[in-house]
């Protein structure tokens, strides 16, 4: 498409084949999730910048790429963002309701985000799952595969992983919070230094890092060999693997293979518990994970969480 | 012709104000003479001795590091805070920061009324004042404070707490003389040789890039101070109920329009001692317990008016419009017009321009590229941007300034939206006004809303007072 220089950088048109391409996806989302007692529900374009700015949303690097701005109220002085992230807005959503308990949600939205070359207009399709712990983290990772399944999506593989598990060690070896997010980020790019400064660190857990950080699990064993090799030294692992033995099995059960990583997760700041990405062959294709404490964060009750997104171009590429 | 002379100059944007004379000083350090800059000239455009082939342009400090951004300025020296608050959140990779140079500067820091601390305050809603909103929001993004009011202001962030804000941004010396505890860094200063990403890849800048290469470099500082993080709380927002103020608080204006605001006042047989031309008292004496005065920038009182923090501001009809352009909701209006300070405020293009009205200027420019962007320069962002849409200008970009307008037109914008009193200066730079967007006078505004109790009647008071002796004036 030649390009006249009349649309806004990053943004897209969708041309009547890919609405229906689109509108595909979207139909074997909707189907898929709605059987499974997901209701949609659609959050405003517009929504305050305090709702993301708060410890816990969103990380620093991640609100510098908001599209921020002063609207017509904006004389107080407060700022406004489009839609940088569908998760928050949900969990503030979910404060709002009267009732608490659980709800099973399910958006089709965009949310904005600042990209020096791609798209900063992503159609995100996803759920949300509040107020229900057992067994929830099964049941998100089973119906990703299945909306997967019916998108046409092939080749399918898991990256798992717990963000207690990086969290506990990183705070054993004596790493503040702001610290454990720098070291988060080295690890996600393979930094080789970071598991000999925390083995130095923390002597006692080092062989327990090392099995975390270098090396990538495949099995239920790998979750084993954690469990012989963390609790002992470094304090609040256990529950972490019981939870990635619960994922780890759901996975098996759907017949789908997966990796356990030490870390999947850019945004790290929201999550509390498993964490995963979908890929089909090399693309990550859909990710998602637990948020325990974000309902919370928003000034809403206290109410475990978890849920993924997919990108919905993203995946008509995928299919193509 | 040989190719050299064939090249437009290289040129070279230097800053006014504080910075003039040391930069001046190592500018004659590495013989490179621009004529009348060091003394402070009233011209803007100069040449440099026995260089031909480079031309100097003089601007404000915050205007540097755009023009070298836009490409219209190939060199600059500016503050690194200035370079700063563009890049930080424009992220533009068109401005290559080259050296430091040996320029003492002060640093950016936070700061607050006695007993003021950071961890304290991102309990609540924290309002903060500054001159600097996008290294102010860089800042308060890292520190993660959870919600946060910015007061963009023009000039002065430090007078406004504690009783206006919680927190302003300003450079050291300034919140260290109003008297404010400093809680942390937020940029650490200096000045910087910068160049066009574009003019350094395809352009021989060399005849200007040697010689300012040579001025004597500080030891780098990095600049951005990224905060250490708060601890996570849990969100404790509760709606802030406006705080009752017993006292009526008026705003009044510093800089040149002090001159008429005097005289009006005196007219209406108001005095307040400490406020007369020349003064820098910040809260001049009202006279009486229940009526608190404080000079402020005139372009800072609409919103002031607006947050409820100002009963009564005596200000220009200009700079209310501008705030309105921008916060159409905004709760704040004109009470009486004072008549004074009268002058047109319009978009001013080159006298050269062979053209009789606006849309014949379009026409113009597009000449030869129907998308040619039209560039609007201006003090009044918000208005310049209402005047491009209302006039269909079609494809345009705003180019904010900060004073120093003169030359702007034609060699960096087409248009400048901006305020004559008798025309003499636009004919002195070879411009006219070919369309007058409004008449400007000095005005009272206050709140849409009409104060309760006491503060209600003073208001009410002050205004027919005003209003009677603006009346009489015109009528003498």
């Amino acid at each position: 498409m030649p390009d006249r220089g009349l649309r806004s950088q990053g943004m897209r048109d969708l041309g009547p084949d890919e609405m229906a391409r689109f509108r595909a996806v979207e139909r074997a989302f909707l189907d898929a999730t709605s059987a499974e007692g997901y209701r949609e529900i659609r959050t405003p374009s517009i929504e305050p910048l305090h709702l993301y700015s708060a410890s816990g949303t969103l990380s620093p690097q991640a609100l510098e790429r908001v599209y921020s701005f002063l609207d017509w109220n904006g004389w107080s002085g407060e700022r406004v963002v489009l839609r940088p992230d569908t998760t928050v807005a949900v969990a503030r959503w979910y404060g709002d309701q009267p009732a608490g308990g659980v709800e099973r949600i399910s958006y089709v939205q965009p949310a904005f985000r600042f990209a020096p070359e791609g798209e900063r207009e992503v159609w995100q399709c996803g759920i949300e799952l509040f107020g229900s712990a057992e067994g929830s983290d099964a049941e998100v990772l089973t119906l990703a595969q299945r909306f997967l399944a019916a998108a046409g999506i092939e080749d399918l593989s898991v990256e798992l992983a717990h963000a207690g598990l990086a969290r506990s060690a990183f705070a054993a070896a004596g790493l503040s919070a702001a610290e454990q997010l720098k070291a988060y980020d080295r690890m996600l790019e393979g930094d080789a230094n970071l598991t000999a400064e925390l083995a130095a660190a923390h002597p006692e857990g080092a062989a327990a890092v090392r099995v975390l950080a270098d090396v990538d699990g495949s099995s239920a064993g790998y979750v084993a060999n954690l469990r012989a090799a963390m609790p002992s030294v470094i304090p609040g692992a256990d529950s972490a693997l019981d939870d990635l033995e619960g994922a780890a099995k759901a996975l098996d059960a759907a017949g789908v293979p997966y990796r356990i990583l030490a870390g999947t997760a850019r945004n790290f700041e929201y999550y509390t518990g498993i964490t995963f990405r979908f890929r089909s062959g090399e693309q990550t294709v859909l990710s998602g994970g637990r948020y325990d404490r974000l309902a919370e964060t928003l000034g809403g009750p206290s109410a475990p969480a978890c849920g993924w997104a997919a990108n919905v171009l993203g995946l008509i590429a995928v299919q193509s | 012709m040989t190719s050299e002379q064939e090249q437009p100059p290289v040129r070279v944007a230097l800053p006014r104000g504080d910075l003039r004379t040391p930069v001046d000083e190592h500018l004659r350090g590495v013989d490179f003479l621009v004529e009348g800059y060091g003394s402070g000239a009233r011209t803007y455009t100069f040449g440099v001795e026995e260089r031909p082939g480079i031309a100097v342009r003089v601007f404000s400090d915050a205007d540097i590091p755009i023009q070298v951004a836009l490409g219209n300025y190939d060199l600059g020296i500016a503050s690194k805070t200035w370079v700063d608050e563009l890049l930080v959140r424009h992220r533009l990779d068109s401005v290559v920061p080259l050296r430091q140079l040996d320029v003492p500067t002060s640093e950016l820091v936070l700061a607050g009324g006695a007993g003021a601390s950071l961890a304290a305050l991102a309990e609540g809603v924290v309002r903060v004042a500054t001159e600097y909103p996008n290294l102010a929001a860089h800042y308060l993004a890292n520190a993660r404070v959870p919600d946060y009011r910015l007061f963009e202001v023009w000039a002065q962030a430090e007078a406004w707490p504690p009783q206006d804000a919680e927190l302003a941004i300003a450079p050291r010396p300034t919140v260290e003389k109003e008297g404010l505890e400093v809680l942390g860094e937020v940029h650490l200063g200096g000045v910087w040789l910068i160049a066009n990403r574009e003019s350094l890849a395809n352009r021989d800048l060399s005849a200007a890039l040697e010689p300012l290469l040579r001025i004597p470099r500080a030891t780098e500082s990095r600049g951005i101070v990224t905060p250490q993080p708060l601890e996570i709380t849990a969100r404790k927002r509760s709606a802030t109920a406006p705080v009752e103020r017993e006292a009526f608080r008026i705003a009044v204006p510093d800089g040149h329009a002090m001159r008429h605001t005097v005289a009006a006042l005196a007219d209406a047989g108001i005095a307040f001692p400490g406020y007369e031309v020349g003064s820098t008292e910040r809260y001049p004496d009202s006279g009486r317990d229940d009526v608190q005065v404080k000079v402020m920038r005139p372009q800072d009182m609409p919103r002031a008016v607006a947050l409820g923090q100002v009963d009564l501001a005596l200000t220009g009809r200009d700079w209310l419009r501008a705030f309105l352009a921008t916060f159409p909701g905004a709760p704040v209006t004109e009470l009486c017009d004072l008549k004074r300070s009268k002058y047109l405020l319009g978009a001013v293009v080159t006298e050269d321009l062979p053209v009789k009205t606006m849309d014949e200027a379009i026409a113009y420019w597009r000449r030869d590229d129907p998308e040619k962007p039209i560039r609007v320069a201006s003090e009044y962002v918000s208005l310049a941007d209402e005047y491009a849409r209302s006039r269909h200008l079609g494809r345009y970009q705003v180019i904010p300034i900060s004073g120093a307008s003169e030359g702007f037109v034609p060699a960096d914008a087409e248009i400048l939206i901006e305020g004559t009193e008798t025309g003499t200066t636009l004919r002195a730079n070879r411009l006219t006004m070919i369309d007058v967007i409004m008449e400007s006078t000095n005005c009272a505004i206050g709140s849409a809303v009409r104060p309760p109790g006491k503060r209600g009647e003073l208001r009410d008071d002050f205004v027919a007072r005003m209003a009677r002796a603006a009346e009489a004036a015109v009528v003498e």
